[in-house]
């Protein structure tokens, strides 16, 4: 699997008079494990919703490979190999963790209403097939026995990682991580961390990562970018972002607040 | 680190979990009781009065048009107060594409019953199609209310097109159905265990069969891509776009399945009435009422569960049914004036507040009520798994 390169340049979001993105730039290399770190409000998911086709951008664009995301339906973006997790988890509650993973396969998929509702040999194989392989994922991350469990059941540690299973299902050589450690403990943190890591080693896939918490990042990424009111204050390997003077007045300034 | 290095990902696990669905004791109950409910059903014409079989049968149009709409409102999440539009949609193409040939008045098309009836449900689906812009567009009490203007088109239209529907006054008989040749009328003779088979049981059997289409094509198409992608929009769209579904062709979709199931239902209204006689007001046949009973009979099944919408249906569409046949045996009053107790008034009493009791206790309807009860039987292992 050749992992294309996703370019976003110089990509501004407005809403109304704010500046959720100013003039951002940033380049995931193929293969890299890459965050995107920043205080509350600096714009990470804001970025992200624009390379999945959510929010569409007033001035810039994002490229993937050959294809311009900016110009692009949100719905393609599965079939172009881009998986996507949410903050808030975005899945259905009442419905298994397997139905809730099996939606990555979607655009694997093939059948409409009568093909499904015929229950059609083809269909029926189809449907197995991508269900074991939902079922391994769910495996890998550690939420194999809960699979016929409604999500909503689950504790809230459980439920992130079946939104990382469900965005690992659509088999992505990019995979969008929006904060998938928040409201976990550490030890499950810690853990998350190395999943990741293995995720990226494994499948060798390139990997643009949002995360609140500083240390979980740099231990794993390879490349740091910093937003800070929409724009990027700093862009490098993470020794260097942690050095830098501005992410520090920036992340302090953010957590003095925090702790005020 | 290593251990869930080790642990192999995506590629080969020595051990995955099943992802099939597990077929424990409680899973050959429900089949087993499917099937009592299945021969009861066709062993139902053999001791049951004709009347009993005509209020039954009215029962199975409710089904068909209920499991419709529980797909569109309950899993597609897309409130429709258009269903007897629908309905009344279904309803004409049938008598239309049927009717005879070379009436001067009467728009006719002398098509095979069996011809007819597909494609009366399938110009109620490119009709749902085409209103699927405007559901694109709205959600929730806008797309209710947007939707209830059809059900005003619709008794425009019943009025209007004379030559299609016979007009209010007279109404229109439709063609009557038959089989590859096979007629559902009282002629040839047929005998099931010494009872005669005549119109009415045929007609039983007849709707018995689409229903049991209807419900099964349902269930299949929840449990597989379609239905997966209805809930995903329903839950949260942005989500499922990422996923890669489109957002818009869902909505359309489910648009047209359960406008497909609501012109189906018209077909058998027709039957069942052996005439199509569209409505003098608002309320009637193909009215804002049917509408409404037809959410009543989702939201007390529980919004989204197909065998839920079909014992809603049963409820919903058999009390008057009953109650009517009761008071000719009680020797009430079916008197028509303006205070008179009819049947429809008191099950609209009953059903209505049968809503508000699942609203208020039980919003997940008698299908939530029927899972307690699967959990309760299977003890706590099972509803700790879910179901
Ligand atoms: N749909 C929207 N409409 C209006 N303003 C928005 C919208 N989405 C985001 N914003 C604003 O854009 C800014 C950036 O928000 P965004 O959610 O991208 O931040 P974030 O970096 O993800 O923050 P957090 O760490 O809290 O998740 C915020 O000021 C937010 O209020
Ligand atoms: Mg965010």
């Amino acid at each position: 699997m050749t992992v294309p390169e996703l370019s976003v340049r110089d990509v501004t979001l407005r809403f109304g008079g704010l500046y959720a993105l100013d003039d951002v730039s940033l380049t995931v290399e193929p293969g890299s494990l890459h965050a995107l770190i920043g205080p509350n409000g600096a714009g990470k998911s804001s970025c992200f919703n624009v390379i999945s086709g959510l929010y569409r951008a007033n001035e810039g664009t994002v490229t993937f490979g050959d294809h311009d995301l900016t110009r692009t339906r949100p719905h393609r973006l599965a079939r172009m190999g881009i998986g996507r997790s949410f903050q808030n988890a975005a899945l259905s509650p009442h419905s298994t963790v397997l139905d809730n993973v099996m939606l990555g396969r979607f655009a694997l998929t093939h059948g409409g209403f009568l093909s499904c509702g015929l229950r059609l040999p083809w269909t029926r194989r189809e449907e197995r097939k991508h269900a074991e392989r939902a079922a391994e994922i769910c495996d890998f991350l550690g939420i194999g026995a809960e699979l016929h469990a409604p999500v909503g059941s689950l504790p809230y540690g459980a439920v992130k990682r079946v939104d990382l299973a469900r965005a690992l299902a659509v088999e992505p050589s990019l995979l969008l991580l929006d904060e998938p450690a928040a409201g976990t403990n550490a030890a499950e943190t810690a853990e998350l961390a190395s999943t990741i890591h293995d995720i990226r080693d494994e499948l060798g896939i390139s990997i643009l990562l949002v995360e609140h918490d500083m240390g979980l990042v740099m231990g794993i990424a390879d490349r740091v970018t910093v937003l800070d009111f929409g724009r990027v204050i700093a862009d490098g390997p993470p020794a260097d972002v942690q050095a830098d003077p501005e992410v520090v007045r920036a992340y302090l300034g953010s957590e003095n607040a925090e702790a005020g | 680190m290593s251990e869930i290095a080790t642990k192999s990902p995506p590629e080969a696990p020595e051990r995955a979990p099943s992802p099939k669905p597990r077929r424990d004791a409680l899973w050959w109950v429900r089949k087993a009781l499917w099937l009592v409910v299945l021969l009861v059903a066709l062993a139902l014409p053999l001791y049951l009065e004709a009347e009993w079989l005509k209020a039954g049968q009215y029962m199975m149009v409710g089904a068909v048009g209920a499991i419709g709409l529980t797909l569109l409102t309950g899993q597609a999440g897309q409130l429709s107060l258009a269903h007897a539009f629908f309905l009344l949609a279904g309803a004409t193409a049938y008598t239309v594409l049927s009717g005879p040939t070379g009436d001067p008045e009467l728009l006719g098309f002398g098509l095979d019953p069996l011809l007819a009836l597909l494609g009366a449900v399938a110009i109620s689906a490119v009709l749902g199609l085409a209103f699927a812009p405007v559901a694109g567009r709205l959600r929730g009490i806008y797309l209710g209310v947007a939707s209830l203007s059809l059900v005003f088109l619709g008794l425009y239209f019943g009025q209007a097109a004379e030559n299609l529907t016979g007009g209010t006054s007279t109404g229109r008989p439709p063609a009557e159905f038959s089989l590859f040749g096979f007629p559902f009328s009282n002629e040839g003779d047929l005998e099931i265990l010494g009872v005669p088979i005549r119109e009415t049981e045929r007609v039983w059997y007849l709707f018995l069969a689409l229903t049991v289409i209807a419900f099964l094509l349902a269930r299949g198409a929840v449990g597989g891509r379609v239905g997966r992608a209805w809930r995903a929009v329903r839950d949260n769209e942005p989500a499922a776009a990422v996923m890669g579904v489109s957002v818009w062709r869902a909505k359309a979709g489910a648009f047209a399945v359960s406008s497909a199931y609501a012109g189906l239902a018209g077909v058998m209204t027709v039957l069942w009435f052996d005439l199509l006689k569209p409505d003098e007001s608002e309320f009637g046949t193909y009215g804002i009422n049917v509408s409404i009973a037809y959410l009543a009979m989702i939201i007390i099944g529980g919004l989204g569960s197909v065998p839920g919408a079909l014992v809603g249906a049963l409820l919903v569409n058999g009390l008057p049914q009953v109650l009517a046949l009761y008071s000719t045996e009680l020797g009430w009053s079916t008197g028509t004036g303006e205070h008179a107790f009819t049947p429809i008034l008191i099950s609209s009493f009953v059903y209505g507040a049968a809503i508000i009791l699942v609203v208020l206790f039980e919003p997940g309807g008698l299908a939530a009520i029927g899972r307690r009860i699967a959990g309760r039987l299977s003890g706590k292992q099972r509803e700790r798994n879910g179901s």
